[in-house]
């Protein structure tokens, strides 16, 4: 079943995504990639109805695009993200809501900080320094509240990240068997293999 | 020539000119001066207040308010400044549209509205009046004065025809290419707020047609930094701070009247 | 399950001598997994006045952006801060514009409002979710506690405390009625509002 997990660290925020596209209980993909990159120091992770998630992670890129291009920087994280909220929220209220529920993670450069928001199709929105979404949240989110360390290096980030995967892979029925990992820190955005 | 394109504000002349904008200009340019300084750690704006006289009722400035008497320098938002000349009455409708326009982003993005694109949100709205409708202009200049996280401390102009630019000082209104040529000789990129102060007002004090130079002449307002709370943080000085400043600059004018009447 | 309850969270607000306080819980679940022990329910208004906006968390959001909006173009409009009463009707008037589709929050207020000969009077009203504004003079909750803090605070508060005294009321209603309350809790927050200044402090709360 669909999952993804986020982790803060120092700098970076770490953000994966199972790659199955499902339909009914037949995989029809297994190489999806569910992680937008919408700036070059941001994330979105997107599951939730399949076709609302690509419509509504698309319309979002695109928003998010067009503001870099009319005014030459990118929305800061939290901008972004908050732009990203009412939007559902809005959405939530329409006679079609888009049924998506988020991740999104950035670094902030004009602070200097990396940020992580938990966002779900109601509109509700909250920074956390680790977040899951999916029936994998309810093994990760107990071993991120054991093992995450805001002050972690990117290896540490990653083996933590690599516990929740396990973990998952050992006790959920279904459970996904790939996983896109990306990271953003000062750098930009980066894809990594684990 | 004039006479057969200027009826319309949406009429090119042969020339290639719109009357009805250059005539807005000329309005701009016999209102209160407004002068805009850039510093490095924040930004100035001092302005030349027309509408005075002994019967004036200037309480609500003196207590109460954010300071300022209404006329020329408004508080845009917590992190923009905006100095007006021209029409004073285009000049509210404008800073009412900005205001709304910069709550908007506020609620939209939750962060304050960077600068650039306030001075952009104005300027589409001015520029829609030089094509459509067959409406005048705004009479009105603005000076935005403030700050975002992306540019740091800023200073825009924008005029009728919805032009905006960038400056590190400039000057609207009355005298304004007086106070241009003053302010290009004395100018320093490595300016503190202090070193600002004192030219803004040394600049005014040369180019305002007045003899005497005293808050009920003047409105005056600074953006800087909090220390506290490293956010931006506008101050509209009330007449009093004025008087203050003035003294603290020496740059108190003598009124000759009541200078003829002590001797 | 109410929609009132699939978030969790719950607001008290009580007067004291010239002072008021206004308290939360900051847990934000999904149901009956908690996401985040750290999320703000109450936010300032103005110097003198705080808002706590218990329900569903996304209405939580937006309405705290929309009376940010109202009372941001009021105050530079008006070239004064809101009055605390002001602010409740504010409030009711917002909600009421969506009688029959309404945002799921029953909004808290707590503030010092200027008497005219230049002191302060406590303030504290709360609204249901479409903008009933109950004027209490003792104490006002709203969440998924509410019972629970009625019961509490009924047995604790009495009139006049002092800043201090007043403090010590609150948070022990507020903690000991959200340790009852499975979808309340994961630490505390409250805010003592005086004459001079605003007392801020985030409780030691069970974390479970």
């Amino acid at each position: 079943m669909e999952t993804s997990f986020a982790l803060t660290g120092k700098g970076y925020v770490i953000i994966a995504a199972d790659t199955t596209a499902a339909r009914s209980i037949v995989k029809m993909k297994v190489d999806a990639d569910k992680i937008k990159v919408l700036s070059p120091h941001l994330l979105m992770s997107y599951s939730g109805e399949p076709g609302d998630t690509i419509q509504f992670a698309e319309y979002v890129e695109r928003n998010i695009r067009l503001y870099q291009i009319r005014n030459l920087y990118a929305l800061t994280p939290s901008a972004a993200a908050s732009w990203i909220r009412r939007s559902l929220a809005e959405s939530l209220r329409s006679r079609n809501p888009y049924a998506v529920n988020l991740l999104v993670g950035g670094y902030d450069t004009t602070s200097h900080q990396p940020h992580l928001y938990w966002i779900d199709y109601l509109g509700t929105m909250t920074e956390i320094p680790f977040g899951a979404h999916g029936y994998g949240s309810y093994f990760a989110l107990s071993l991120l509240d054991r093992y995450h360390d805001p002050e972690a290096s990117l290896e540490e980030g990653l083996s933590t990240l690599k516990r929740c995967i396990n973990e998952v892979a050992k006790r959920l029925v279904v459970s996904p068997d790939r996983y896109t990992v990306k990271v953003v820190d000062k750098d930009g955005v980066r894809e990594v293999e684990l | 020539m004039a006479r057969r394109y200027d009826s319309r504000t949406t009429i090119f002349s042969p020339e290639g000119r719109l009357y009805q904008i250059e005539y807005a200009m000329e309005a701009i340019s016999h209102a209160g001066t407004v002068i805009g300084i850039l510093a490095s750690d924040g930004v100035v704006l001092v302005a030349e207040k027309r509408v005075t006289g002994k019967l004036l009722d200037l309480s609500g400035a003196k207590e109460g308010g954010y300071g300022g008497s209404g006329e020329k320098i408004f508080l845009l938002n917590s992190n923009v400044i905006g100095g007006v000349a021209g029409l004073t009455a285009d000049a509210n409708s404008l800073v009412n549209y900005s205001r709304t326009a910069a709550q908007r982003h506020l609620l939209l993005y939750n962060q304050d509205i960077p600068v650039e694109l306030l001075a952009q949100r104005l300027c589409d709205l001015k520029q829609g009046y030089t094509q459509f409708g067959g409406l005048r202009p705004f009479g009105v200049s603005l000076l935005y004065a403030g700050y975002d996280p992306h540019y740091r401390f800023q200073l825009y102009h924008s005029d009728p025809s919805g032009n905006y630019s960038g400056w590190k000082a400039t000057c609207i209104g009355a005298n304004s290419g007086t106070a241009q040529s003053l302010l290009k000789q004395e100018y320093k990129d490595d300016m503190k707020v202090k070193d600002a102060i004192s030219l803004v007002l040394k600049t005014m004090s040369k180019t305002m047609d007045s003899t005497s130079l005293g808050s009920e002449k003047l409105e005056f307002a600074t953006l800087m930094l909090d220390p506290k709370t490293n956010q931006p943080k506008a101050r509209i000085y009330k007449p009093a701070e004025i008087d203050a400043l003035l003294v603290a600059e020496g740059l108190v004018k003598k009124d000759e009247d009541t200078e003829m009447k002590a001797a | 399950m109410s929609i009132m309850e699939y978030n969790g969270g719950s607001v008290v607000a009580m007067v004291g001598k010239d002072c008021v306080a206004i308290a939360s819980d900051l847990r934000l679940g999904n149901q009956a997994l908690g996401i985040s022990s750290n999320f703000q329910k109450i936010f300032p208004v103005t110097d003198r006045i705080y808002v706590g906006l218990p329900g569903l968390a996304t209405d939580l959001s937006t309405l705290r952006e929309r009376f940010r909006f109202r009372v941001n173009m009021y105050t530079i409009k008006e070239e004064r801060e809101i009055e605390p009463e002001t602010f409740a009707r504010l409030v009711s008037s917002t909600l009421y514009e969506h009688r029959f589709g309404p945002y799921f929050i029953e909004p808290v207020i707590a503030g010092l409002s200027k008497t005219p000969s230049g002191g302060v009077e406590p303030f504290i009203a709360a609204t249901d979710l479409i903008g009933c504004l109950n004027f209490a003079k003792d104490f006002v909750v709203a969440g998924t506690a509410s019972a629970k803090i009625f019961g509490v605070a009924e047995g604790l508060w009495e009139p006049n405390l002092e800043p201090e005294d007043l403090f010590e009321t609150i948070s022990q209603t507020l903690m000991n009625a959200v340790d009852r309350d499975a979808f309340s809790g994961w630490g505390c927050m409250v805010h003592v509002i005086t004459k001079d200044r605003v007392i801020t402090r985030t409780l030691k709360a069970r974390m479970d």
